[in-house]
């Protein structure tokens, strides 16, 4: 989940075409990593300093299926709002507007804003298997993490080095351990698994469709599969640009309020 | 013969009698009224469920009471009414929706309970202000929860909460009016629409959450009705319950309760029986003598043991009228009790009834007798014994 913030609410500070000249090499040939150059390089990478996507987020219940096309403007981590472009007759133009730590849906058959209740962060953000706190959480695994490089795996047919993840003490976060294969090739995840407290595994997510946008190589489809059987959320970006201008006032509350993207 | 001089022994020491009554009295008193004062509250308790919220039985689709969700269904509730009202003649049946939302009005929102509920269906509250339950856009707020949302009779409310289908349901209403309940969690947390537009807004079709069961009992135990229900639904996708299975920790307090009175109950009768038991040692003493002629001219010892026993029963029976009128006297003078102080708030979603109609309740007469007769009839018994074996020569000698 981290790294997904991290992905949808980009920060770090780089050119569209070319890395940051600071941006550690990815160092592919290393057993034994320098880990906190690792994960620095990992996070700059899904990071940008602004993103603008269109995504299909697919998810997958017991009792229904279905998708929801999504187009989504970010500008560092405080900042982001995802419009729905297709979804059900009573979602399609929904929006969410995140500012810092707080969230404002906008509802189209309502033609009403409403800002979200602190109680409703850890709810379901539109029946999918990301909270709306997932959303606005815009942690950092550098800042929240301890991280050790313990061996080195395959994971279908890559290779990758097996990252666990240890929260600070300070951290505000659910869970207890985190695990990362990491690709040594591309240094991007492919998976995470998220442990909670009593050390019971509570989600997975799988990184993958690893592609060439600009300089980077980023995972253009994410899966997650909870605990919980028979349910999966998945998005698939098909179209990325990251580190491009958007404007201020795209993440306008007042705009939000007349309904406008 | 026996009963007389029984009787006539009573009053021989009157004070001592007279105090030994009163303590029984005074038990007897005791039992009866707190238990029919907590019988009186657990018939409100569930009166008060079963007409309310919970109703007596409900019909589920089959694993809503242990998971409840929104898609979880009963598909063709007028079906399943049909299908009650053959099996459970009498019974009354209420369709109804129920899912958890977020309202807002103006910058404010709060997690909300949606009902949708049928026209007519107005056991659960009474407007407070406005107009009653209408149909399309116009909803009732609980009192508290329009306080809390700062919304008034014509404001606007916004509802967003997960449809059966797994999309965003959202809507404008207007509120027509705001009500009160008898429970503090509907005042403070629900919405209250019509049933035909919280099924649109769920996008439940003609599925409904409950269908809640209204018999035409007072019975507190209504297993058998929900047995029968059972035996004619298809229970490969329902469930029938029974609201002491939905509430079961309700049942168990009141269960307990009753355990409870049980252990009073013993600790009255162990002071009672005691205080019996000392006047009867006296009485019997202060009369050695006489009960040495009594022997001496051959009475058989079984009779003055009856003689003795019998004393005690009179008391003992005295103390049961006394101790009765005393607690209808008691119960009557209260008439109704307030237990608002008592008992503020809820008790699991169920606000407690504040005003009780205090009444002698005749099954509270059993244990009351027990108490009186089997205290008196045991504290008599050692010392009748004793007055039974007393050889005639030595108690004449007892000056």
């Amino acid at each position: 989940m981290v790294l997904l913030l991290s992905a949808l609410l980009a920060a770090a500070p780089a050119v569209s075409d070319k890395p940051p000249a600071d941006l550690p090499a990815c160092p592919s040939g290393s057993e034994t990593p320098d880990v906190a150059a690792l994960m620095k390089r990992t996070e700059t990478v899904l990071e940008g300093r602004s993103m603008v996507a269109v995504m299909t987020m697919g998810i997958k219940t017991p009792s229904y299926e279905r998708s929801v096309k999504m187009k989504l403007w970010t500008k560092g981590r405080d900042f982001a709002l995802v419009k729905v472009l297709e979804g059900g007759p009573r979602e399609t133009g929904m929006m969410t507007l995140k500012r810092e730590k707080q969230l404002w849906n906008y509802l189209p058959q309502a033609g009403r804003v409403m800002k979200l209740p602190s109680g409703m962060m850890g709810d379901s953000w539109m029946g999918s298997d990301f909270t709306n706190d997932d959303l606005v959480h815009g942690s950092s695994i550098s800042n929240d993490f301890t991280s050790s490089v313990d061996k080195t795996v395959e994971h279908e047919g890559r290779k990758a080095w097996f990252v666990t993840l240890k929260p600070r003490p300070e951290a505000k976060t659910v869970w207890g351990r985190v695990e990362m294969l990491l690709d040594r090739q591309s240094c991007i995840p492919l998976e995470e698994r998220f442990y909670d407290e009593d050390g019971a595994l509570a989600r997975r997510m799988a990184f993958s469709d690893l592609q060439k946008v600009g300089w980077r190589t980023f995972p253009m489809k994410m899966t997650v599969t909870p605990a919980e059987a028979g349910r999966q959320t998945t998005i698939s970006y098909a179209q990325l640009e990251l580190d491009g201008e958007v404007p201020d006032d795209t993440f306008s509350l007042r705009r939000l309020q007349q309904g406008k993207e | 013969m026996l009963l007389s001089l029984a009787w006539r022994n009573v009053w021989r020491n009157a004070r001592r009698s007279l105090i030994t009554m009163s303590a029984l009295g005074v038990g007897v008193a005791g039992i009866v009224s707190i238990f029919s004062f907590r019988e009186v509250a657990n018939e409100a308790i569930v009166s008060d469920v079963t007409a309310g919220l919970v109703g007596h039985l409900q019909v589920h689709a089959l694993g809503y009471q242990e998971a409840p969700s929104v898609g979880l269904t009963v598909q063709h509730p007028l079906q399943v009414e049909a299908t009650l009202e053959r099996v459970l003649p009498g019974a009354k049946a209420e369709r109804r929706v129920i899912g958890a939302g977020l309202a807002g009005a103006g910058d404010r929102s709060a997690p909300v309970m949606v009902l949708g509920l049928e026209p007519g269906a107005s056991a659960l509250y009474t407007v407070k202000d406005g107009a009653g339950l209408g149909a399309g856009k116009d909803v009732l707020v609980g009192k508290d929860l329009a306080t809390d949302l700062g919304v008034a009779v014509g404001g606007e409310l916004v509802l967003v909460s997960q449809a059966a289908d797994g999309s965003v349901a959202n809507d404008r209403y207007t509120v027509a009016g705001t009500f009160e309940s008898s429970s503090a969690e509907l005042d403070g947390n629900a919405i209250a629409m019509s049933l035909s537009e919280a099924q649109s807004f769920f996008a439940l079709g003609d599925g409904v959450h409950q269908l809640v069961v209204r018999l035409p009992t007072q019975r507190e135990d209504v297993q058998p009705e929900a047995q029968a229900l059972r035996a004619a639904l298809d229970l490969k996708t329902l469930e029938a319950v029974s609201w002491s299975e939905m509430l079961p920790q309700m049942k168990a307090s009141m269960e307990q309760k009753r355990k409870n009175q049980g252990f009073v109950d013993f600790i009255i009768f162990l002071i009672v029986g005691l205080g019996v038991f000392n006047a009867m040692t006296m009485a019997v003493f202060e009369r050695t003598r006489e009960l040495g002629v009594l022997a001496a001219l051959g009475t058989r010892p079984r009779r003055i043991l009856a003689m003795v026993m019998l004393e005690a029963l009179w008391q003992g029976a005295m103390a049961f009228v006394v101790g009765v009128a005393l607690a209808a006297a008691i119960l009557y003078a209260l008439g109704t009790s307030d237990l608002s102080k008592m008992l503020g708030g809820d008790v699991m979603g169920v606000r407690m009834p504040t005003h009780l109609e205090l009444k002698l309740l005749p099954a509270s007469l059993k244990g009351a007798a027990i108490t009186a007769f089997l205290t008196a009839l045991l504290g008599a018994l050692l010392p009748a014994l004793r007055a039974m074996r007393l050889q005639p020569v030595e108690a004449l000698r007892q000056s």
